[in-house]
């Protein structure tokens, strides 16, 4: 059989907690990849941080071998992150495939990222496989499952393998249809060079790395190479392939799938989506669906100790070298001194460098309340794009505002339309449609802001549907908007790191809520503290922090002053995470309670 | 000069809130004392470490001028137990004239055949455990008193003593702000000369923490211990007691000399289970179960860095009149006037200076935490 035939590339997909990395293991294990006391839980999940939070962020292509019917076969898994942050990235791994699994919860059933995915994967031409995951829970109904993949996803299912990736039964099966069910690549290996850059990642030793899918022709070492939408140009070093871990090969030909070094220096060398060729002998159109990675997501970034600036510009620096997508740019905040403005992905993008940065670099850091980029468009004819609150002009100056939108579907059991119908109104969303999509499921679209979005729409949407709604959005472009900055005033000072921008129509609200929070917050003092919300010089909300009356009179009995110390120590290591504002001390995390704030109460 | 502390850890029952070493096998008490009478016949000048960061004088570790013998509950000893200890610190030690001895008591174990009899011993100062005049907050605690034995043990005690002193909490439930006054009112009356009134503490893996889970609100909040606190001093300071550290009273010249030593830095040597130990510069430990108390004694010792020195300093002195030495702190390298909170605190008058000493204003006691917090060295 020709080489080619004989290659398979595909990648699993699925809503989160469906099962997609315990799959990809057992696939691992199964094929003898690793031996079984080499594998670690979600072996592709190499981030500490990742798998805690039970999802994918960095992709990692496996190379399998398996026997079927006499042949040899090379299975090439390309894991994607299950996150809406990163859909693109997402479609760009399933570019690189011929197939791709489908996984749904034979309890949960299709959900908005299933179908997200799913859709994701019928855009690139995909074969999809369906499979059913989990059926050893009680609670499975495989069957319905399957009924529900035909009606909603529109493709067939009745012969979907109906597996437990956890205790490992009927991985065989999924193993022999990937074999059966999916193409072979098409491809020309003595055609003109063209790979696709499916992800990339730093190495110490080797720079900047491209994972690639070749689609036409051969790579090897030595090659001349360009990138054909930035027009870099770099001298192969090594190409390999991942068994799982990184093993040079000698070269890499069309239909495989590896990766390749170039002495790149930088990470920002490398664009996911982008297409490599030949240098002297190259193709004349790129592949399509590059797109320029843009964060949506914004916010301040500081050190509870100022001098560790420095320390915080290393740390985004070297998490730069293995996430383009991460932005960052220095700014100066009057309450929190040097720092930096940071760009995300979306708000997971954020939680995990903010993470990161705090536990891999040992910073002590303060983020400020997330936000989105908008355009300001001033009577002068002027427009201006900020994300940070504070550099908004004078309202007198500002023609008016447009903001980002999302275009969001929600997917949950009908008796819930009501409630997420009210939400999303109270989130000043635009209704579009209602699809049943069987008796149990309904699909809701509405075109919504990405700010509100940020503001604890998730958690809202899932507490008011028991958990039952998923949710998937896209970005939809700019809206005009009657927005206000909201600013926060300390014992009469201006505190520029937890202005916001708000609706019009919810600026008290969230004046008010925002000043109950820090009330909340904001420990007492020697001083009573007065906490104020106003637009411009009107104050619309007013909460006061009465002066500390009392801290532990603790008997130093019988002389135990060790007993005394720890308290103090204890109350040492609280004042560290305290920020001082004029002459207000604020906990770190009264930055991004801003987020916090829950509407309903 | 140094002081002993002695610990007597039994009591015929454990008060819920208390976190403090103590026992009920009183069947122990033989085997404890024998081992107390021991640790102290061993006990050896030369043997300690020295720590070269201490920079005040060493004296001469055996001239002692208070013993304090503290539980636990040190009434429950009968007059023989109590001797034996006295008789084996005076052997080793050189007892002052005018020395302060004194005994905690707790009210339902006094009778007046032990005060007779502490009082042949020389024994000069009776510290009770009365903590509260209400009977409903008495059992809350779990005391084994009512108040009416209270009352007769103060009494009791006052018959014979000059100097006595009772312990009282502040934080217990519906404690009233009038009543109590009108209880410190009553014990004053009765002749009184120095009081103590600590906050009720929620320790960890104590019943009271247990009980508090459940019942939130069954103490009354921070407001409103603060506003009985400051009352009590107000009024006690009327009454010509003087209030010499936070949480303690006393009459012209009935303070406790022994734990004045505790928070200036002088040296006192711990005997007996859990009992603490600070000899120039370096604090000891005594383990705290009694198999390894009597195997080893010694649970830790730790040599005092200047940091901690200088912390201790400054954390000891502004809880109590003794106020801080800023030569002092010099000489261990602290600077204290250049610390970053010291010009705001000295302009709100939170800190006061007095013949090169700086002291807390009392109206801060209640936060003293906080303010010692920002004038320690990297504060």
């Amino acid at each position: 059989m020709e080489r080619i035939k004989k290659i398979r590339n595909f990648c699993i997909v699925a809503h989160i907690d469906h099962g997609k990395s315990t799959l990809a293991d057992r696939l691992i294990e199964k094929t003898g990849t690793l031996a079984k006391r080499d594998m670690q839980d979600q072996l592709l999940d190499s981030m500490e941080l990742e798998r805690e939070k039970g999802i994918t962020i960095k992709l990692t292509p496996t190379r399998m071998l398996y026997d079927f019917e006499g042949e040899r076969y090379e299975l090439n898994l390309i894991d994607t992150p299950g996150h809406v942050d990163f859909t693109y990235e997402v479609s760009r791994s399933l570019a690189a495939c011929e197939g791709a699994i489908l996984i749904v919860d034979a309890s949960q059933g299709v959900e908005a990222q299933t179908l997200a995915n799913a859709y994701l994967a019928i855009d690139n031409n995909l074969e999809i496989l369906p499979v059913i995951n989990k059926i050893d829970l009680p609670s499975a109904r495989p069957e319905e499952v399957k009924k529900e993949i035909e009606d909603v996803v529109g493709i067939p299912a009745e012969h979907a393998p109906c597996i437990s990736a956890k205790d490992g039964i009927n991985i065989d099966q999924v193993l022999e249809m990937i074999v059966k069910e999916f193409p072979s690549p098409k491809g020309d290996e003595n055609g003109k060079l063209k790979c696709l850059i499916f992800d990339s990642y730093y190495d110490n030793f080797k720079g900047a790395i491209c994972l690639i899918r070749v689609f036409d022709g051969k790579v090897k070492v030595g090659d001349k190479i360009k990138m054909m939408h930035t027009g870099k140009v770099f001298d192969v070093t090594e190409v390999g392939v991942f068994v799982p871990f990184s093993k040079p090969c000698e070269q890499l030909l069309a239909g495989d799938v590896g990766y390749l070094a170039g002495s790149i220096k930088n990470l920002s060398d490398i664009e996911v989506g982008d297409t490599i060729t030949n240098f002297s002998d190259p193709i004349d159109e790129a592949l399509p669906g590059y797109k320029k990675v843009q964060p949506v997501v914004f916010c301040g970034i500081f050190t509870v100790d100022g001098a560790k600036y420095g320390e915080l510009k290393d740390a985004l620096e070297k998490l730069k070298l293995n996430d383009a997508s991460l932005e960052f740019q220095p700014e100066v905040s009057q309450a929190l001194g040097y720092g930096f403005r940071c760009g995300f992905l979306g708000l997971l993008h954020l939680e995990i460098i903010t993470e990161r940065l705090e536990r891999e670099f040992n910073l002590d850091i303060i983020t400020t309340a997330p936000s989105v980029f908008y355009k300001v468009h001033k009577t002068n004819g002027e427009v201006i794009e900020l994300s940070n609150p504070s550099s908004l002009p004078a309202p007198t100056e500002i023609a008016f505002i447009e903001e980002p939108v999302v275009k969001a579907g929600i997917f949950a059991p009908p008796q819930y339309v009501g409630s997420i119908m009210e939400l999303c109104q109270e989130k000043r969303g635009i209704y579009k449609d209602l699809t049943y999509l069987d008796e149990n499921r309904v699909r809701v679209h509405y075109i919504l802001p990405l700010g509100e979005i940020i503001y604890d729409f998730f958690d809202s949407l899932k507490s008011r549907t028991k958990g039952y709604a998923s949710l998937d959005y896209e970005m939809a472009g700019y809206e005009r908007s009657d927005l206000v900055k909201v600013d926060i005033l300390l014992n009469g000072e201006k505190c520029d790191a937890l202005s916001i921008i708000v609706h019009k129509d919810k600026a008290y609200a969230r004046g008010r809520a925002l000043t109950e929070k820090l009330k909340k917050i904001i420990p007492r003092q020697l001083f009573e503290v007065p906490i104020q919300a106003a637009i411009g010089s009107k104050v619309i909300a007013r909460e006061t922090v009465s002066a500390m009356r009392k801290d532990v009179l603790a008997k130093c009995y019988g002389g135990d002053i060790t007993r005394k110390r720890k308290l103090l120590e204890k109350q040492k290591e609280g004042k560290k995470r305290m920020r001082k504002i004029g002459s207000v001390e604020i906990p770190s995390e009264a930055f991004m309670s801003i987020l916090k704030l829950d509407d309903d109460n | 000069m140094n002081g002993i502390y002695l610990h007597i850890p039994f009591c015929e029952r454990k008060c819920n809130y208390c976190a403090f070493s103590s026992f009920c096998n009183l069947s122990e008490k033989d085997r404890y004392i024998k081992h107390l009478i021991d640790e102290i016949d061993e006990f050896d000048s030369k043997k300690l470490q020295k720590n070269e960061n201490f920079i005040k004088k060493s004296e001469n570790l055996y001239k002692i001028d208070t013993i304090y013998i503290g539980g636990g509950t040190p009434s429950l000893l009968d007059g023989n137990d109590v001797e034996k200890l006295l008789q084996a610190v005076k052997n080793k030690f050189e007892l002052q004239k005018e020395s302060e001895i004194t005994i905690e008591c707790n009210p339902n174990s006094l009778t007046e055949e032990k005060v007779v009899g502490y009082k042949k011993l020389g024994i000069n100062r009776i510290s009770l455990g009365i903590q509260s005049l209400q009977d409903d907050q008495l059992k809350f605690i779990g005391r084994l008193h009512d108040s009416s034995q209270a009352l007769s043990s103060i009494e009791l005690a006052c018959r014979y003593f000059d100097n006595v002193s009772c312990d009282f909490l502040i934080g217990l439930p519906s404690q009233e702000c009038d009543k109590f006054i009108q209880d410190l009112e009553k014990i004053i009356s009765m002749g009184v000369k120095h009081i103590s009134t600590y906050m009720l503490q929620v320790e960890e893996g104590t019943p009271l923490e247990k009980i508090v889970k459940n019942k939130p609100f069954i103490l009354p909040d921070d407001d409103e211990c603060v506003e009985i606190y400051q009352k009590t001093t107000e009024f006690l300071q009327k009454n010509n007691f003087f209030q010499y550290e936070i949480s303690n009273f006393a009459k012209n010249g009935y303070e406790s000399r022994h734990n004045l030593k505790y928070w200036n830095g002088e040296n006192y040597i711990g005997f007996g289970l859990s009992a603490h130990s600070y000899i120039d510069g370096i604090r000891y430990a005594n383990a705290s179960d009694f198999d390894r108390y009597y195997k080893k004694r010694q649970q830790f010792k730790e040599v005092l860095t200047k940091e901690q020195l200088i912390e201790e300093h400054i954390m000891l002195g502004l809880r109590s009149k003794i106020g801080i030495d800023r030569n002092y702190l010099e000489k261990l390298g602290y600077f204290i006037e250049k610390n970053e909170n010291f010009d705001e605190f000295i302009e709100k008058k939170i800190i006061f200076i007095k013949d090169k000493r700086f002291y807390l204003n009392p109206k801060y006691y209640g936060v003293s935490n906080y303010i010692i917090v920002k004038l320690l060295q990297n504060g």
